[in-house]
């Protein structure tokens, strides 16, 4: 059906369910706008509020949708438009949820990182035009929408990794990350491309129903698939893909990292399991058992994220692994498909899609506070935090409850996502992927420990007396993550509630 | 009509020289064009399976795909250029500063 044969008056509510989409990309241009009316004047906070505003506005907006259960089953089912091109359901309001979330606390936590930048109307804009097609990501019903969007987000993402272009480290992390991103959307593309030549569609359900009547060309399906994997795992900073994460994560600005290492980690799941769930099920018999390729590259990620976390000696970096650790616990989600069995299937990507979301908050915590530090202008190693509990207590506090949280210990946030994701995995029969998940999860509090061992049970070493300014945007951007990431302890029932449900529609 | 056949073969002839010029060459440039040729093997693909199934969907998709390969490389000449100038090269593994 094309778009002119519909009703205006659907067309208009179908819009109108893509809402937050529309918030981002209008606040970005405003931003953009903003800077073009009054390009001499430093207008650093007024554009950070508008920032600041469309994000909060955006997610106000996707909460109030997830609440009214637009798209959901009990209330007309998912909303497409463009042809089927993008449909509005739980699961992409959820995600849109977690990236507003995550861009309004980096936006927030920027403005002190951007007081002298010449042009912080850059930032931002670049900042929201990548929530923006993230956002869109977690929308897309097409392999068509799927590239767009993801090449959409990273472009905007390797100029803000390389955004300080006279710093010698920002511009190595970017250019290694434009390299290897650059590989990696070909080789998507390119699987995009096979599997369009093996199915004849490039909608995802239709190239569900296709798979079945793939006989001389299931070959072709089959690496297609790989290569499409390939660049999920890219997104996802997966092993066999993952190289880039530490070199990006540690040269770029932390703000950024924060926002690459939360968001577009979790807009590279969005997307893979929308694909793996809706067009790739039924190839599981015909053409690859994708599955247990994830099983395996989730085993393999875990174990080398959690001990290469371990053997750092620079915290950002040991952030960095340890979001490759986190990739493999995600992972989980998808390796614990099986055709055929949809209950299960829908509990444990719930389970993944909720850990996503408690990571979102404490990750982006965690590297905001790593952005603080370097405000200050203290040292990025361990032994350079050694005693600064005691000048900036607040967002110490903050910071060893995102590293406990992380670390899954039962006070926190992190302890019940990760409790459930791997007792869907259990139930799914894959207990030994929750049995590897909860070994590598008990190494990470070690290097999680450390942090916090040298924030508040070491002596100073006298590098922490420039520590008198306080960034007010940090604080508050860290605050409030912190403060989130308990509540999320509390109030973890409606978030794996609404992630459940909305995985079950996506295998209903 | 030439059989799809065909058409597989010459997208992964030239997906693989892409692929080979992405290992050996050290100048960034020549990175982006291998880059190039690589999604010009994905579109060739697209458009010649277009034409097997008859629909227009992979055309239309080759179309989108040229559009995102200029932005890309708008984008790579941009860091490649403040490599120059930071690096006083354009080689991709003169930037090493942090282990890999």
């Amino acid at each position: 059906m094309s778009l002119l044969q519909i009703e205006p008056t659907n067309w208009i509510y179908a819009m109108w369910s893509l809402q937050p989409v529309v918030i981002l990309a209008v606040t970005a241009l405003l931003v953009l706008g903003i800077d073009s009316l009054s390009p001499d004047s430093r207008s650093n906070r007024l554009l950070a509020g508008t920032a600041t505003a469309g994000t909060l506005v955006a997610l106000g907006v996707t909460v109030w949708y997830l609440a009214a259960g637009t798209g959901a089953a009990g209330s007309g089912g998912p909303i497409s438009l463009f042809s089927d091109a993008i449909v509005v359901d739980g699961m992409g309001l959820f995600f849109i949820a977690i990236f507003t979330s995550v861009a309004a606390l980096v936006v927030v936590a920027s403005v002190d990182y951007l007081e002298d930048d010449d042009n912080p109307a850059a930032f931002y804009s670049l900042l929201l035009f990548a929530t923006t097609a993230m956002s869109l990501m977690a929308v897309s019903n097409s392999l068509a929408t799927v590239f767009i969007s993801l090449e959409m987000a990273s472009l905007p993402s390797y100029a803000l990794v390389a955004y300080l272009k006279t710093n010698r480290g920002s511009v190595e992390a970017g250019l290694k990350y434009f390299l290897i991103g650059a590989v990696s959307a070909a080789v998507f593309a390119f699987g995009i491309s096979l599997v369009y030549a093996a199915t004849g569609s490039l909608l995802l359900p239709e190239v569900a129903a296709a798979i079945g009547d793939v006989t001389d060309l299931a070959g072709i399906l089959g690496v297609g698939i790989l290569m499409v994997a390939g660049g999920f795992l890219f997104k996802t900073a997966s092993v066999p893909f993952h190289f880039w994460a530490p070199e990006a994560y540690e040269g770029a600005p932390a703000p950024v990292s924060a926002f690459l290492s939360s968001a577009s980690k979790a807009a590279g799941f969005a997307v893979a399991f929308r694909v793996f769930a809706v067009a790739f099920t039924p190839a599981l018999d015909v053409a690859i058992n994708w599955g247990l390729l994830f099983g395996i590259l989730a085993v393999v990620t875990m174990i080398l994220g959690n001990f290469a976390a371990a053997t750092q000696t620079n915290v950002k970096r040991m952030l960095a692994y340890s979001s490759i650790g986190h990739a493999g616990y995600a992972l989980i989600g998808l390796a614990a498909i099986t055709a055929g069995a949809s209950a299960a299937n829908a509990t444990v990507m719930g389970a993944a899609m909720a850990h996503l979301f408690v990571y979102g908050f404490m990750n982006t915590g965690a590297f905001l506070f790593i952005a603080m530090v370097e405000y200050w202008g203290v040292g990025r190693t361990f032994e350079d935090y050694a005693g600064l509990g005691r000048k900036a207590p607040m967002a110490s506090i903050a910071m060893a409850v995102f590293m406990f949280s992380l670390a899954g210990l039962p006070v926190f946030g992190g302890f019940f996502s990760k409790y459930f994701l791997f007792l869907g995995a259990i139930n799914a029969g894959f207990w030994w992927l929750a049995a590897v998940g909860a070994v590598t999860s008990a190494l990470s509090l070690y290097y999680y420990s450390r942090v916090v061992k040298a924030l508040w049970f070491e002596e100073p070493n006298g590098n922490l007396d420039a520590l008198d300014s306080k960034p007010t945007g940090l604080y508050a951007a860290v605050i409030a993550a912190g403060v989130i990431t308990i509540l999320l302890l509390p109030g973890f029932g409606p978030v794996i509630e609404t992630a459940e449900a909305a995985a079950a529609a996506i295998f209903a | 009509m030439v059989p799809p056949e065909y058409y597989l073969l010459l997208s992964s002839g030239l997906f693989c020289i892409g692929l080979f010029g992405i290992l050996t060459r050290r100048n960034a440039l020549y990175f982006l064009m291998s880059v190039e040729l690589m999604l010009n093997a994905a579109n060739i693909n697209l458009v010649a399976f277009s034409f097997y199934w008859g629909n227009l969907t992979g055309q239309t998709f080759a179309l989108f795909a040229i559009a995102l390969a200029a932005a890309e490389v708008a984008v790579g000449i941009g860091i490649i250029l403040a490599l120059y100038r930071n690096f006083g090269d354009v080689d991709v593994m003169q930037a090493a500063t942090m282990r890999w």
